[in-house]
């Protein structure tokens, strides 16, 4: 074994004995606000949907969101749509639409301790929220409800942003099943 | 009205019974099918199978007749590439020992190019990066004597194997820099977080005699550049997200980054953007480049293009638009063109479908919609 995957692996496994699960999510949602807040301010998509209004050779709205106002907000507040506001950097299929929730993985499979990072905007709230991506693991692709966004993702040399590695990687059963949003805490004090 | 009925009825007479007085049909005999010559307009298509993605394949067609010609099993989530001498296919892959679950075993197959059965493996750690398909995941030295695997468990690192004794020489560490860019007989370059590239030098064993960090080829934060290198003369050019063409020549004993140049005008700057799995392409003797774009935003980088923008590699001027419109195939997320004197341009829409177009004029020559369910990256013979 490496050993960098031997430290990973040390230090994950001493965390998870030390901490519950909502408690290294808090911690880890107040490290991150700290450090993530600046270069993850939302993009203003509103301006740049008026803006493609009034100019045709403006850049386009991503087509997942290419939908009417009405049917738009009615898409951010349901998980089992890709326009769900909490999937803005999410690849992969949705578990809600696979026995889960937008937080939780479907029966017998396994969540991934590792995760990639996004900050999505609310707008119920009108709130950003730090959100982890977590992949679920140990069954092989659910197939449904595929969802491809990419706010603010980078490539694989970016790694804690990338949305394309199979985050199962380091699971006993690495394949790959579905895709969860788990929220961190907020990305403003 | 009675006689026509029985003139009809002795027609039939007449003609069953001279289907009867032929002789039967020979006995046929059960054989495989031998691949035809290789042609410059095969294309191997690599099919993610992403909606059951233990069941990756790459499906050898060609571009004149639309026939497919071939199938090589490609498991769960694989890098593929050529050999050097066309020879051979070296899939990265891992399987489970049940199917969907079980011991996971990662493995480099190799597949005779002629034949198309597996010719060897090479068993791996179980480290392999699983990630779409590039030219990087899984590469061969320039003469074939090393086969290099992008490890990441998220640790970083690559593996230098031995294709002719199948086995594994090394594991190099690359310090958080990803994939496996080969040049020369023992040279291999990572990108970094950095915007950097690290070239680490093999000795003849495999095993790390140097290694060194570029200048900067890219800001990652402004602009970050597609990982799927496109293969030009002396090297790999990489696009931008925002459409910038970064040139490196590999050739000498670092990396030589050239100047950059841009896909778009100012006006165009942020509103057309390339975009999707395998965003260009590079004929080398036209020196023409491909690329796949789209107006789009932040976070438009994976969609397809709606148009195809053609450029000429030495003036860096735009040749064509070729809008996708009235292709049938959706936004295009691939590209490849052959590499003869009357190229095929390959394009790959986001439903799955293939077209074939002249790479000359852009005119639409077919469509395949039995080439895969997505259809992320395709390979020259």
């Amino acid at each position: 074994m490496h050993p960098l995957d031997r430290l990973f692996e040390k230090s994950s496994r001493s965390l998870a004995q030390r901490t519950s699960r909502r408690s290294f999510v808090a911690l880890l949602g107040q490290a991150l606000t700290g450090s993530l807040l600046l270069p993850l301010l939302p993009i203003d998509r509103v301006s740049r949907a008026e803006a493609a209004a009034a100019d045709p050779d403006a850049a386009a709205p991503p087509s997942h969101s290419a939908i009417g106002g009405g049917k738009r907000n009615v898409a951010r507040d349901d998980p089992q749509n890709c326009e769900y506001w909490k999937y803005c950097a999410i690849d992969g299929f949705l578990c809600s639409c696979c026995g889960g929730s937008s937080h939780s993985c479907p029966p017998g499979t396994a969540m991934s301790p590792i995760t990639w990072i996004g900050t999505c905007h609310n707008p119920a709230d009108r709130r950003d929220y730090i959100v982890s991506y977590n992949d679920c693991c140990g069954k092989t692709s659910c197939g449904n409800c595929a969802c491809n966004r990419n706010e603010r993702e980078k490539p694989l040399y970016r790694l804690s942003r990338n949305n394309d590695v199979n985050w199962c990687m380091a699971n006993s059963d690495s394949n790959y099943h579905c895709s969860v949003s788990v929220i961190l805490g907020l990305a403003e004090q | 009205m009675r006689t026509s009925q029985s003139c009809a009825a002795l027609l039939a007479l007449l003609v069953n019974g001279a289907a009867f007085a032929a002789p039967p049909l020979p006995a046929e005999q059960l054989s495989i099918e031998p691949l035809p010559s290789k042609s410059a307009h095969w294309v191997y298509v690599i099919d993610e199978a992403f909606f059951n993605e233990i069941d990756a394949r790459v499906r050898l067609f060609d571009g004149d007749s639309y026939r497919h010609l071939g199938q090589i099993d490609a498991g769960f989530s694989p890098g593929v590439i050529q050999s050097p001498d066309g020879g051979t296919t070296a899939v990265a892959t891992t399987y489970y020992a049940r199917g969907g679950h079980g011991a996971r075993t990662d493995v480099v197959e190799f597949t005779d190019n002629a034949t198309l059965a597996v010719a060897g493996e090479i068993v791996l750690p179980p480290k392999r990066a699983q990630i779409p398909p590039t030219y990087f995941n899984v590469a061969y030295s320039a003469d074939g004597h090393f086969v290099y695997v992008a490890y990441i468990t998220p640790a970083a690192s690559f593996g230098v194997l031995d294709p002719a004794t199948k086995s594994v020489l090394a594991e190099i560490d690359t310090a958080g820099c990803v994939l496996v860019i080969p040049s020369g007989p023992n040279r291999v370059s990572s990108l970094c977080d950095s915007g950097r590239l690290l070239t680490v030098t093999l000795d003849s064993a495999g095993h790390e005699a140097a290694r060194a960090l570029s200048e900067p080829l890219f800001d990652p934060d402004a602009d970050p550049v597609f990982i799927q290198g496109v293969p030009s003369p002396g090297g790999y050019t990489f696009v931008s997200f925002l459409g910038q063409v970064h040139s490196v020549d590999f050739s000498g004993a670092q990396p030589s980054i050239q100047p950059p140049w841009s896909l778009v005008g100012t006006a165009e700057r942020g509103r057309w953007r390339p975009g999707g799995s395998q965003p260009g392409a590079i004929n080398a003797a036209l020196g023409r480049l491909y690329v796949t774009m789209h107006r789009g935003g932040e976070g438009s980088h994976k969609e397809g293009g709606t148009e195809v923008w053609v450029f000429d590699l030495k003036t860096h001027q735009r040749l064509a638009r070729w809008p996708m419109a009235g292709s049938r195939l959706g936004a295009v997320t691939a590209v490849q063109v052959s590499q003869d004197k009357a190229p095929l341009l390959f394009a790959a829409g986001d439903h799955g479908a293939v077209g074939i177009f002249d790479a000359l004029t852009g005119q639409l020559r077919h469509v395949d919609k039995n080439l895969g369910q997505t259809p992320w990256l395709f390979l020259n013979p």
